[in-house]
């Protein structure tokens, strides 16, 4: 468009790029266009690395041909349907429609390849560098918020040493519904990024309970609190998957939780610990080395720690996730089936799974003892299991009704509020010393 | 001593590991991953305030004493980059921020976490002079996102596994020669067709553990991996490769200068290196004056 459309009046000389002060103008229009064809709208933070030291060193001239050349960059790798902006003396930002997650991470990977180019300067061979944040749009944002949510995941990518992108949460859904909770998983999220880098996270330990009163396990959960409200180890642990974050949690995750079970045996509490693991880290090629890895550590037997899973989990075809339940299994690591029941549960597998422990869901007992369909199920599944030499746990147990149901139906042990809830090891170290437990 | 009557200890440039065979047969304690030393929670709780408070911070830090003096040792040292002269605790925060405070503090920790015998002392002098190298060399190279701080972090804990394998798996020594000599597979291949797990997975393990940042986290566990130095192929970020490839170029460094080493690592990994650093063959001969002085300073 020329000059005759007005356009250039408000376009950065430099760089060609719309100025900031047309974000929400600009935004408008090609969140309209998007929302024709129901396309998704990614924003591009990028902000220059250690900018001021080039204004610093070399004066406006030379700073403005850096700004200039990582402006080209921009426009040549990102094509012509985006809308640029330039935000400040060395911030830029990009709205893309209709990309998605991979798209734009191949985008900012090639944006961080060709502009970390060495350029000449000031008669020195100078290589410019830039962190990018990249989100998308939700039902409830206006231009202006979703640049500011890019903003924020730049400052991210900043703040773990630049030259670098942060996908701040991946794309939302597109529901307006759905907007309000991809809101919220932004903020655990990024919570958990802060927890990661402080170590502000926290394992409890929910003990499972023979009918003996003896501890069969303890489970590890993950502790964090989100705006002064604890999140729910389900919650963070989807957020976390999402984002990839769990990896090293569930890293740091084994190895506390093996530490745990260290001291426990040190106080003569001779009780597994079960830890959670996630559909990511058991297809990781490096699982199994990162498990002996924590058992080496801390000196712990195999036997005394287990991993939870779900079913769906322990049937997934890949090679890479059945070759490491093998190897935990021949470790000597146990197995337990999580959330038994919730998912298409097939009987005929229960016999082709490595497992040695079945968890009842909470959503069975919830039942009991009022519904004998229930009762009935839990019953003969607990004699199957049994006979294939499985531990049946019923986890949920509020009630004291609960509990007589779950022992009529013979289960191994119980777990819930009824006993304790999560707790610090600290303080399920006393619990188990006032319970006489060991 | 391997078959060829070399030492399999030196396999990273770390000529104090000789020692350590000796020191497998200490009857210390057997230790875990030492746990993370209370003072980098405590810095660490106080970057969490809205106000962190530098002064609270530096009188955490100077009622351990020995811990102050490394501290001003560290800061000072031409391995962190700071031109100014660092006089006291409250200078190097000043000068280093909490942040980077709090990781000099974890590699001063990391020393202290260890037994204490003479064998460990070598050992963590040899690894000392990697990790001066590494901080010195990556200001050297000046390469986007490369901190000298973090490189000298990095070079402190890249092989603090092997410290921790070494007293828990029998046989790990003769590995260790084994992985020494093989010009082909990589280190950590080598050590997991014999063992389940390998130092790189055990350091890395250690640094999420000490809440170390993720760069030097995933440069812990692929700092034996060429095919994570690749350009095109590499999950890692570049500010992690470049991390690897100059820790590597400081222990070939090491090597060529004191002659002290029998790794293959160089013959592996070193043409991935130099790329990543922008220098070539030349510009690391040129390096080498410099590079003396530290490994002097050190010394």
């Amino acid at each position: 468009m020329g000059v005759a459309g007005g356009t250039l009046a408000a376009r950065d000389p430099t760089t060609g790029f719309h100025l900031r002060s047309a974000g929400q103008s600009v935004g408008a229009r090609l969140f309209a266009v998007a929302e024709q064809s129901q396309a998704s709208v990614c924003a591009l933070w990028l902000d220059l690395d250690r900018f001021r030291q080039v204004n610093d060193s070399f004066g406006y001239a030379e700073a403005d041909a850096v700004i200039a050349r990582v402006a080209g960059c921009i426009r040549s790798v990102v094509g012509e349907r985006a809308a640029f902006l330039r935000m400040g003396s060395d911030e830029f930002a990009v709205l893309l429609p209709a990309v998605d997650t991979p798209d734009a991470e191949r985008i900012a990977g090639r944006l961080l390849a060709i502009i970390d180019q060495p350029m000449p300067l000031g008669g020195m061979l100078f290589r410019p560098s830039v962190s990018i944040g990249i989100t998308w749009r939700h039902a409830a944002d206006d231009p202006l918020s979703l640049l500011e949510r890019a903003d924020r995941a730049m400052s991210e990518a900043k703040r773990q040493g630049g030259n670098r992108f942060v996908v701040l949460a991946a794309e939302p859904p597109h529901t307006t519904s759905g907007s309000w909770a991809a809101r919220q998983d932004l903020e655990i999220e990024s919570v958990l990024h802060a927890s990661l880098a402080t170590g502000d996270l926290e394992l409890h330990y929910q003990p499972i309970v023979r009918a003996d009163g003896s501890v069969e396990a303890v489970e590890a959960l993950m502790r964090c609190a989100v705006g002064g409200r604890q999140v729910s180890p389900l919650q963070l642990v989807a957020v976390a998957e999402k984002t990839g974050l769990i990896v090293r949690l569930g890293e740091w995750i084994l190895l506390q939780g093996a530490r745990c079970a260290t001291r426990l045996h040190e106080h003569g509490c001779q009780t597994k610990v079960a830890i959670n693991v996630s559909r990511l880290q058991l297809c990781s090629p490096n699982f199994l080395s990162v498990l002996h890895a924590a058992l080496i550590c801390t000196g712990l037997p195999a036997d005394a720690l287990e991993l939870e899973l779900t079913e769906s989990l322990f049937m997934d075809a890949s090679p890479v996730v059945q070759a490491n339940l093998r190897g935990a299994s021949e470790a000597g690591v146990g197995l337990a089936i999580d959330d038994f029941g919730t998912g298409y549960s097939s009987l005929a597998n229960l016999k082709d799974l490595p497992a040695t422990k079945l968890k009842f869901d909470r959503a069975f007992i919830r039942e009991l003892p009022g519904d004998r369909r229930a009762f009935a199920i839990l019953s003969a599944i607990t004699r199957l299991a049994g006979e294939l030499g499985m531990v049946v746990v019923a986890e949920g147990v509020e009630t004291a009704a609960q509990l007589a149901a779950c022992e009529a139906a013979r289960v191994d042990a119980t777990q819930g509020f009824l006993h304790a809830k999560p707790m610090s090891e600290e303080a399920l170290l006393r619990w188990m010393k006032t319970a006489g437990i060991r | 001593m391997d078959e060829n009557g070399r030492d399999p200890l030196m396999n990273t440039g770390s000529a104090g590991r000789a020692a350590l065979a000796t020191a497998l047969e200490d009857n210390l304690r057997v230790i875990d991953i030492p746990p993370r030393p209370l003072i980098i929670d405590r810095i660490r709780g106080e970057m969490l305030q809205e106000n962190p408070c530098l002064r609270r911070v530096g009188q955490l830090i100077n009622a351990d004493v020995g811990l102050a003096a490394a501290l001003i040792k560290t800061a000072s040292s031409s391995s962190f980059g700071l031109r100014a002269r660092v006089r006291s605790v409250a200078d190097a925060l000043m000068l280093l921020g909490l942040d980077v405070t709090s990781r000099a503090v974890a590699a001063i920790s990391l020393r202290r976490a260890f037994p204490n015998s003479g064998h460990y002392l070598r050992f963590w002098d040899a690894s000392a002079r990697v990790a001066a190298l590494s901080g010195w060399l990556a200001q050297e190279v000046k390469r986007p996102g490369l901190d000298a701080a973090d490189a000298y972090t990095f070079g402190l804990f890249r092989d603090c596994g092997i410290v921790i394998l070494l007293r828990r798996l029998p046989g790990y020594m003769q590995t260790l020669a084994r992985a020494n000599g093989d010009g082909d597979r990589p280190f950590t291949a080598v050590e997991r067709t014999e063992h389940p797990t390998d130092h790189a997975v055990i350091g890395a393990l250690m640094a999420v553990d000490w809440w170390l940042p993720d760069d030097i986290c995933q440069a812990i566990r692929h700092h034996h991996d060429r095919a994570a130095l690749a350009p095109v192929e590499s999950e890692l970020s570049p500010v992690c490769r470049r991390l690897i490839a100059v820790s590597q170029t400081a222990e070939h460094l090491l090597q060529e200068l004191r002659g002290a080493s029998h790794t293959q690592e160089w013959a592996k990994l070193g043409e991935a290196c130099l790329p990543l650093l922008g220098i070539n063959e030349e510009d690391l001969r040129q390096m080498h004056a410099g590079a003396t002085a530290i490994i002097d300073a050190v010394e």
